[in-house]
């Protein structure tokens, strides 16, 4: 029978060992993968972003070209000598990944048949990404609380502001707020959260067009629940309890909810052309990073598989 | 009726609560195990999904078996279930047990079989709901009420064997008149079988208990071995052991031990076929015969088997008299000090004060039972009727002749006397100095063999007549009697014809004398401190000590009462055994008497039938069902804890038990592994053929460095010493060696001589091992820096001084100094002031000596022991150094006057390290000299 134990506060934090497991993950993902996806930036012009162009980010000075607006010149520059100077960013075509990673207290969570807690699973898969796609260009930010930056220590500033963010901790959906259309989601989760709600925060966030993917992390013991005999179920963010009768009978009910339950989530994924890919904690972490680089290289949402 | 007849209970209503088990079985049926909680995430979404069933699982049905049978085993335990119950294999009466026990002194060596048969047999009496009455053979008379059968169990209890003989004809009266009261009582007798012989033990009983004749419980013969007597005898120790009947133990072994309970010595003794008595004969010298207190036989545990030793067999009190004026200021002339010193080891002596008389009568006072005079020649009339009485009463008289014995004439001595001595060997003789012939066999010398070294040169004659030969206990060659010795009543006069001073005989220096004296007091038969008469007026002796049934001596229980002196009967209840008095010249009583023999008890004088003293068979089932059902109670903690969830604890703690348990296992292996002996050791190496060299002659070493010139010049240096030690001193080293220290036997060298070189490896940790244990073992090593010109007071160190610094830190290294002017190696052969090589500027250091005490002034000081260490930086091997012609091979920093001093120092360090401190003696020898105004 599994035996099951709730980590503590601090396994939801990502401290030093978790970095490092993220960083070693991101080592191993195949470079090739990362190459594809350069060539395919190059190619959809996705990453054209070498250029002046809206954006934020400065790219350069030139000379002010008669014609223009007054209110282009950069003041600052232009008094540094005769001549007067524009200003222009880099135009920010690239898309940038808003990464968000659930640390409820649902994910503080390991069976015996898992190799690591939910939360530390989302973490390295997170920070291996956050590490992967900004060494492939990219620029990865938190959702909502880190604008997207292409930092050599990306993976360290990630951790560093999800160490500061206490709020982080008591939710299970992401800020709905609008994204850009370029913008890439990442949302790494257990979404155990009634499957209504989060087809709804999706559509929240893809409103404008930005696109998403969604890893769910599921642990073998609440898909399988393995449980017999007489069982108090209790939830581990309220407070809740369950007590069931019969486990084993109750078991095969729970089952074909809690599959229905991933049904509906996915179905809520693929509808706003989000990929959903299903992370078992007893399968390596190189499985969902590896699928989810696969997704971002192709540029198209596939259809959940055995990941 | 088969194995279920076997099973009875004293409590059968109790098994009716075995009806409420099906209760039980429902209700623990229904109230299963708490759940286990299950932290469980996903509840949120699933709540809505109510269990289709809320009746929770059943209790497993082995949990309610193992419940039903902790229930069930309570209520068996509580019905007293028990195994093979005994009945009473009585005739069939009804009526009160008459339980009648022996627990003299003889029924303990077997008292826990009886004491089971009769708790057996109370107990039987219960479950027949009958009274006990309880008899004690040796417990005092009293009511005989027929009891509770709880009650008379716990009066069994509280039955002890008692440290003195049953007088079981003292119940009879009692019995007798309970049996007329309770016509229907069943008389159950259970008998040690045992009398003492002579004496009608249980007649009166017996006709008592033949009126309604019942059980008799005894063993098959008698078996009790018990211990009469402890004689001191003067072949040895004999201890006599007795048995009632030859009973199949055929032996035993008797243990003898002091005061203090130690044991001194253990001897078998054997029965013959048949025979009921046996001897165990201790071979002790005499002084451990007279230090034991107490014989036992072995595993015994019986007052019985138990003799107590006092001190009327234990040491005799010598009182020594001498007829010799008592000024003696030069007391090896005294007369009373060669036998004093030969009679001390084994005999308590006392020596008279004062005059003649008066000391001997003090010395009888003091109840002495040997008196030994010296030379004396008058005692007043009352005094010798008093030792005449002594004699009479068993008192050994040993008088020794002399001029005064002579010249007087008392009945006192064994023959008539001639007048005048008899020289032999003097001036005016011819005879030379007898020797003493062999003694005849029927004295009390037969044992002893004499000496030829013994020589007699004077005696005095006794009157040839009749029974002289018979009373002649030693002879000299010449058939003229030198002892003579007569029994006179209890005890004996014998008279040594001879002063008990060296100056007629040399007799009293030999330890013949020690031995004929020892014969002499073991001769006397009055032991006893006292006579019967004082004895008879002396007060009460209160108990001491005090042994019980078992014979454990222990303190004197309250109904001991004090005895008299001349108490010589068996113990009583009022006098148990033990001891009596003070702890010197106390008073041992006995169960036994050393004339008491045992004999076997008629039981068919009983009437009843005899049964044999087997305790019941019965097992009382109630510890096993409780500890059953306990156990499964654990049993059924430990599942409840597994199911309620707790099994990733208990898994943890398992595994720490585990640990625990090997830990243990390993512990106890370790303690049961053989120990590491020495033989376990490497064999050591052999020794190899240069250090046997080494150490037959001895010799100049100095370390190999592997630096080619250093070790040149280090070889060059010590054959030029060698060469110079030769020439000048007796002292002749053989050839200097090179010795590796890592590798070579060091110790085999007195001095080494090492160069300290600047970049080569420093000695390994061997190798600094055995230069610690050469410093230790009195070496001396000599450290050469030879940077002498290089060094500057309180400058930065040389390399060289680096590099010694760097090999010496992890020696044992004493407190160094520089070289005092008076240290005892500037004068060890010539005197010099320092140390100078080939250079002069460096300083020695040496071991730093003790601090002068103030005032002192002394020429020149020394440590104890040499200095293990001299460090130089004048490199002295370069000065000494020579070549084969003798031709200085490098030059001195300063004169040629330099190369000699250093020389003579080098001669100076040789003989320090040869010699040691022994010239700040020989500094002394000018003001003694002087002094001696030579």
């Amino acid at each position: 029978m599994a035996k099951v134990r709730v980590v503590d506060e601090a396994g939801r934090q990502p401290g030093r060992p978790v970095q490092a497991l993220a960083l070693e993950l991101a080592a191993r993902l195949p470079h090739m993968m990362l190459e594809a996806r350069r060539v395919l930036a190059a190619v959809s012009g996705v990453h054209g972003r070498r250029r002046a162009g809206p954006g934020e980010a400065f790219w350069q000075f030139r000379a002010f070209a008669p014609g223009e607006a007054a209110q282009r010149v950069d003041w600052r520059r232009s008094a540094r000598d005769d001549r007067l100077y524009v200003r222009e960013r880099e135009w920010e075509a690239a898309h940038s990944v808003h990464l968000w990673i659930d640390r409820s207290a649902s994910m503080a969570y390991q069976s015996s048949l898992a190799s690591a807690s939910k939360a530390e699973r989302a973490l390295v898969i997170g920070l291996a990404l956050a590490d992967a796609l900004v060494d492939a260009g990219e620029r990865v930010g938190l959702l909502g609380l880190l604008p997207p930056r292409s930092s050599r220590r990306i993976a360290e500033r990630l951790a560093e502001t999800i160490l500061l963010d206490d709020a982080g901790r008591d939710r299970d959906l992401p800020p709905g707020d609008a994204l850009p259309p370029q913008a890439e989601v990442i949302m790494i989760t257990d979404a155990l959260v009634p499957a209504a709600d989060f087809t709804a925060r999706i559509a929240g966030i893809s409103a404008r067009g930005a696109r998403g993917h969604v890893i769910r992390i599921v642990d073998p013991v609440e898909e399988l629940f393995p449980f017999d005999g007489e069982a108090v179920l209790e939830d581990v963010e309220g407070r809740l309890d369950l007590r069931v009768g019969d486990a084993r009978s109750w078991g095969a009910l729970y089952r074909e909810r809690f599959q229905a339950h991933g049904r509906a989530i996915a179905d809520g994924c693929l509808k706003r052309g989000w990929s959903i890919t299903t992370h078992r904690t007893d399968r390596p972490a190189t499985e969902p990073a590896l699928r989810l680089l696969g997704i971002l290289a192709g540029g198209g949402v596939q259809r959940q598989g055995a990941a | 009726m088969g194995a279920l007849s076997a099973l009875v209970f004293t409590a059968p209503a109790v098994l009716a609560a075995l009806a409420a088990l099906p209760v039980l079985w429902w209700l623990l049926r229904v109230t299963p195990p708490r759940p286990r909680r299950v932290p469980f995430p996903p509840l949120r979404i699933v709540m809505d999904l109510i269990p289709e069933r809320q009746t929770p699982s059943r209790t497993p049905w082995w949990l309610l078996a193992l419940r039903l049978a902790i229930a069930g085993l309570a209520i068996l335990a509580a019905a007293g279930p028990l195994w093979q119950p005994e009945a009473l294999p009585g005739t069939g009466a009804r009526g009160p047990v008459l339980l009648v026990i022996d627990n003299g002194a003889t029924s303990a060596h077997d008292w826990p079989d009886r004491l089971r048969l009769a708790t057996s047999r109370i107990e039987a009496a219960a479950r027949e709901r009958r009274a006990v009455a309880l008899v004690a053979t040796a417990d005092p008379t009293g009511e005989i009420a027929p009891l509770a059968p709880d009650a008379a169990l716990e009066r069994l209890q509280a039955l002890v064997p008692t440290p003195y003989l049953a007088d079981r004809n003292a119940h009879a009266p009692g019995i007798a008149a309970f049996l007329q009261r309770q016509p229907a009582a069943e008389p159950v007798y259970i008998s040690d079988r045992v009398q003492a012989a002579g004496q009608d033990g249980a007649g009166a009983l017996a006709a008592a208990l033949r009126a309604r004749p019942g059980i008799v419980h005894a063993a098959p013969s008698a078996m009790p071995l018990a211990l009469v007597e402890v004689a001191n005898r003067a072949d040895g120790l004999v201890a006599r052991v007795v048995r009632a009947e030859p009973n199949g133990r055929e032996g035993a072994t008797v243990i003898a031990s002091d005061a203090r309970g130690l044991p001194l010595s253990r001897a078998e003794a054997r029965f013959a076929p048949g025979a009921t008595e046996a001897e165990a004969r201790f071979d002790l010298p005499l002084e451990l015969r007279n230090a034991v207190a107490r014989a036992e036989i072995e595993g015994e545990r019986s007052a019985a088997a138990v003799t107590l030793v006092d001190d009327r067999s234990r040491r005799r009190r010598v009182g020594l008299v001498s007829g010799a004026s008592s000024d003696l200021a030069q007391p090896l002339l005294s007369p009373t000090y060669y036998v004093g010193r030969a009679l001390a080891p084994f005999a308590d002596v006392r020596e008279g004060r004062g005059g003649a008389s008066e000391a001997v009568s003090r010395l009888l006072d003091e109840n002495a039972s040997v008196i030994v005079l010296a030379d004396v020649g008058a005692l007043d009339r009352e005094v010798t009727d008093r030792l005449t009485r002594f004699v009479q009463d068993g008192g050994m008289l040993i008088r020794f002749a002399g001029t005064r014995l002579a010249a007087a004439g008392d009945d006192l001595i064994p023959v008539r006397l001639r007048r005048g001595g008899r020289s032999l060997g003097g001036s005016l003789s011819w005879d030379a100095p007898k020797t003493i012939a062999a003694f005849p066999a029927t004295g009390p010398f037969a044992a002893l063999r004499p000496t030829r070294e013994v020589m007699v040169r004077r005696q005095i004659l006794a009157e040839p007549d009749a029974q002289i030969t018979a009373r002649t206990w030693a002879a000299l060659d010449d058939g003229t009697p030198i002892v003579t010795g007569e029994r006179r009543g209890q005890g004996h006069v014998a008279l040594f014809h001879m002063t008990a001073d060296p100056s007629w005989s040399n007799l009293p220096l030999s330890g013949l004398f020690v031995d004929m004296l020892r014969e002499l007091v073991n001769l006397s038969g009055r032991t006893a401190p006292g006579t019967q008469e004082a004895d008879a007026q002396a007060p009460p002796l209160s108990p001491r000590v005090v042994l019980d049934g078992f014979g454990t001596a222990g303190s004197p229980p309250a109904t001991a009462k004090p005895a008299p002196r001349t108490y010589a009967t068996r113990a009583e209840p009022d006098h148990p055994a033990g001891l009596y008095g003070p702890a010197e010249g106390s008073l041992a009583v006995n169960v036994l008497l050393a004339s008491d023999r045992l004999a076997p008890l008629d039981l068919s004088a009983f009437g009843g039938t005899v049964a044999p003293i087997v305790a019941g068979t019965s097992v009382d089932l109630r510890g096993p069902a409780l500890a059953a059902a306990l156990g499964l109670l654990v049993v059924d903690t430990l599942l409840l804890a597994i199911l309620g969830g707790l099994g990733a604890g208990i898994g943890r703690r398992r595994a720490a038990a585990a640990a625990v348990l090997a830990f243990a296992l390993v512990l106890s292996g370790a303690a049961f592994a053989p120990p590491a002996t020495a033989q376990d050791a490497a064999p050591r190496p052999p020794v190899r053929k240069e250090d046997l060299q080494a150490a037959f002659q001895t010799r100049l070493a100095y370390v190999v460095t592997g630096d080619a010139q250093a070790d040149a010049a280090s070889r060059a240096g010590l054959q030029g010493l060698t060469a110079a030690l030769a020439v000048r001193t007796a002292f002749e080293p053989g050839d200097p060696v090179g010795v590796d220290p890592a590798r070579d036997e060091l110790s085999v060298y007195p001095l080494i001589y090492w160069p300290v070189v600047v970049g080569r490896p420093l000695p390994t940790d061997a190798a600094l091992r055995r230069i610690d244990a050469f410093m230790k073992g009195g070496g001396t090593i000599v450290f050469d820096t030879r940077d002498a010109p290089s060094t500057r007071p309180g400058g930065e160190p040389t390399p060289a001084t680096i590099q010694l610094r760097r090999m010496l830190a992890t020696l044992d290294i004493p407190e160094l100094e520089t070289l005092p002017r008076d240290h005892v190696l500037t004068k060890a052969f010539y005197l010099i002031d320092e140390l100078p090589g080939r250079h002069a500027a460096g300083r020695t250091w040496i071991e730093a000596l003790p601090p002068v005490p103030d005032g002192e002034e002394r020429p020149a000081r020394a440590g104890d022991g040499i200095s293990p260490i001299v460090i130089t930086g004048n490199d002295l091997a370069a000065a000494w150094a020579v070549d084969r012609d003798g031709n200085a091979l490098y030059p001195v920093s300063g004169t040629e006057r330099q190369r000699e001093m250093a020389m003579r120092g080098g001669i100076n360090l040789v003989m320090y390290a040869l010699t040691g401190n022994y010239k700040t003696d020989q500094v002394h020898v000018g003001p003694l000299l002087e002094r001696l105004g030579q």
